[in-house]
Order: structure tokens, then C-alpha cells, then sequence
């Protein structure tokens, strides 16, 4: 049956509506994504390949956008969903810190360090009504450190936006000003 | 006398654009002149010196001194792009402090070069062993507040009707500070 039909979808869109979206957990950097298998690239073996694949710090990288893309910051977010997206943001800020003490970058040293307050701040399980704004800021400077791993080797900025089809995500505005 | 082993430096900005980062020469007169020259006249009005006129931007070639003022240039070829400078007291009550300028030649502002800029300066701050950066912008040149607060700048004082543009308008000044110590303790879990 041609379901395509059902939602007056021209059939050249070749979109399958029984089975959405295909889900992929990298074993290199640990994304854990889900997008429309038709619209991956596929490595020479003709295997989808993970978008993070040679590039550098993936696995900071993927952490962040898994975070980013969460489901904690939509409307319709439950308190399991923020709770573990505030454990989520933990640990990249500690795989952060790993890599950052191994290098001599006292200002992305810095902006982690801004990001553990930040993050601190934003506990769930406390009293702080700004519980979401400081989780939004520790991942924002968590952000701000893997750029400062990336300038340091003059490499562009992390751009999650080029990643979002692999994460099912409406857009998020997202831009550089200056 | 802050190392500047690092230089020149490529980087790439988002769009791909690839720059060279390096400091300024006596020979870069004429390229600075050409990237003031490209620079808006609504942004000239704030500059301390009046830029259009090359003989200001020969003296500046001429008298280098990295150790008060260090000029990186930001060059896509032998174009200059960027310009950011940071200012130093070599002695007295101010000399843990730096002060950062930045400028962007119109057709590379949003694509990430000044807070790459912002960046360098940063690093420069932290190997001149300084403790505060100080950047100052009229309160109009919100894409450039907002890129120093991304970066870690803080507002420290606004002064309301402070300073003139070259129209004798009067505007706010915002003072922009970035501390440049983090102790150890507050880094860790």
C-alpha cells in the first residue's frame, strides 16, 4: 500500500510515514541520532555515516548537540526529561575538563569554569526557580569552550545548526552576530 | 615582552573564509589605511583618531611598540580585515590592565571573526600576565556587546551621556570587564 497517499504526499517525495525516522548510535563518538534515512550520507560501503566522523573533538561535539537538541527545552518537557538533561550536562562538563587538562588554555579553562557555576546554579531537584536559564548557561559556555579548542587549532566554531536533521529538530535560532 | 611564537596563524571562519591572524609591521601602513577607509562613517565617528587621514595611520606604522599597543591584524590575502588591538601601561597603577579594541571591515562582520578576535585577545591578556580586560563600546554596538559578554566580559559600569560622536551627539558608554583569574576550586565538581 502507496501510504504516501493517505497524507496526499507525492510519491517522488519517497517519504515513508510507517517508519519515520532511523535511529543510529555512533560507536566512535557515542551520538545518538535519529533522522530520515534518505537524507544521510552514506561512507563508500553504503552505510550511513555519522556526521561527526574525523572531525575533531566529535565526541565533545555530539555530547553538546544531544544536549542542545533535547527535549528539556520544548514546552511539553517533563521533569524526568530536564532532570536528565541537567545529569547530560554534567558529564559533558566533565568530559570537557578531561580534554581541557591536557592543554594550556587558561580561557577555555575559564569559560568551563563559568559553566560548572552555572551549572551548579541550575540543579532541579533545588529551589531555584531559574533552574532552566542555568542549564541554557552552562551549556552555553560549555559551548563557548569547545569553540576555544577549536580556535586554538583555527578551526571554525561548532555550528549544532549544521547537525539538527540528525537530530529530528525543528530549527533553533541560532546566530552569529558579530 | 609577551611571545608571539603563535603568529602568523591561520584560522577558518564558519563560512570556510580562511584568514591569517598576525601582528602589524611598519609595512601594513597602507593596508590599514585602506581597511579605515572601508569602515562606515557611522562607526568612525567613535574612533579616538581621526583614521581617514593617512598621516595618523603612518605614525602608528611607524611607532610600534608591541609592549604598549599590539595590533593583530586579521588578513584574507593581503586584505585587511580585522584589526584588534590591545593596550598596555608598561609601569604604574593600571598595568595589570589591558584594554582591548576591535574592528571589523563591514563585509566580514557576522560571520564570527571578531569573536575569534576576541579571542586572541584573550590569550594575548592571559601571556602578558594580566589580570582584567577592559573593553569599552557605545551602547548602539549591541552585536559587539553581546559578542564580548559571549566571551566572558561583563558590564561594569554604563555612563550615561558620556561620550560625543563627531556630530556632538551625546551617547552611552558601556565598560566591559573580563577577569582573567578562575581559581582551581571553582573549576571542579
Amino acid at each position: 500500500m502507496n501510504h504516501s497517499a493517505w497524507y496526499n504526499v507525492p510519491a517522488w517525495v519517497r517519504y515513508n510515514f510507517t517508519m519515520p525516522l532511523s535511529r543510529m548510535t555512533c560507536p566512535a563518538c557515542g551520538a545518538d541520532l535519529a533522522y530520515d534515512s534518505h537524507q544521510a550520507e552514506k561512507g563508500p560501503d553504503g552505510k550511513e555515516m555519522c556526521p561527526y566522523l574525523g572531525r575533531p573533538y566529535s565526541k565533545l561535539r555530539a555530547a553538546h548537540d544531544l544536549i542542545y537538541f533535547g527535549k528539556w527545552r520544548k514546552m511539553d518537557a517533563t521533569t524526568t526529561d530536564i532532570r536528565r538533561a541537567y545529569h547530560q550536562i554534567g558529564r559533558h562538563l566533565k568530559a570537557i575538563g578531561e580534554v581541557l587538562g591536557t592543554k594550556d588554555l587558561p580561557a577555555a579553562r575559564r569559560d568551563l569554569g563559568k559553566a560548572i557555576e552555572a551549572f551548579q546554579a541550575g540543579d532541579p531537584e533545588g529551589e531555584s526557580p531559574d533552574s532552566l536559564r542555568f542549564m541554557d548557561h552552562a551549556l552555553s559556555y560549555a559551548h563557548t569552550a569547545i569553540d576555544d579548542l577549536l580556535h586554538e587549532e583555527g578551526l571554525p566554531p561548532h555550528d549544532p545548526m549544521e547537525f539538527s536533521k540528525w537530530y529530528d529538530a525543528v530549527e533553533v535560532p541560532f546566530k552569529e552576530e558579530w | 615582552m609577551i611571545s608571539l611564537e603563535r603568529y602568523p596563524r591561520e584560522i577558518t571562519l564558519r563560512d570556510g573564509a580562511r584568514l591569517t591572524l598576525r601582528p602589524m609591521v611598519p609595512e601594513d601602513a597602507d593596508r590599514l589605511w585602506d581597511f579605515f577607509r572601508r569602515i562606515p562613517p557611522e562607526d568612525k565617528m567613535f574612533f579616538r583618531e581621526d583614521v581617514s587621514r593617512k598621516e595618523v595611520v603612518e605614525r602608528w606604522a611607524e611607532h610600534l611598540d608591541y609592549d604598549s599597543v599590539l595590533p593583530i591584524l586579521a588578513l584574507e590575502g593581503d586584505r585587511v580585515v580585522g584589526d584588534a588591538t590591545l593596550h598596555r601601561n608598561k609601569t604604574g597603577w593600571k598595568q595589570r590592565v589591558g584594554t582591548v579594541r576591535v574592528q571589523i571591515a563591514p563585509d566580514f562582520r557576522k560571520r564570527g571573526l571578531g569573536m575569534s578576535m576576541i579571542r586572541e585577545m584573550r590569550h594575548l591578556g592571559e601571556k602578558a600576565a594580566l589580570h582584567y580586560l577592559l573593553a569599552e563600546a557605545i551602547e548602539e554596538q549591541q552585536p559587539a556587546i553581546r559578542a564580548f559578554e559571549k566571551m566572558g566580559f561583563v558590564h561594569a559600569v554604563v555612563y550615561r551621556n558620556f561620550v560625543n560622536d563627531q556630530k556632538g551627539a551625546l551617547h552611552n558608554l558601556v565598560v566591559l570587564l573580563y577577569h582573567m583569574t578562575y581559581s582551581e576550586e571553582e573549576m571542579s565538581f
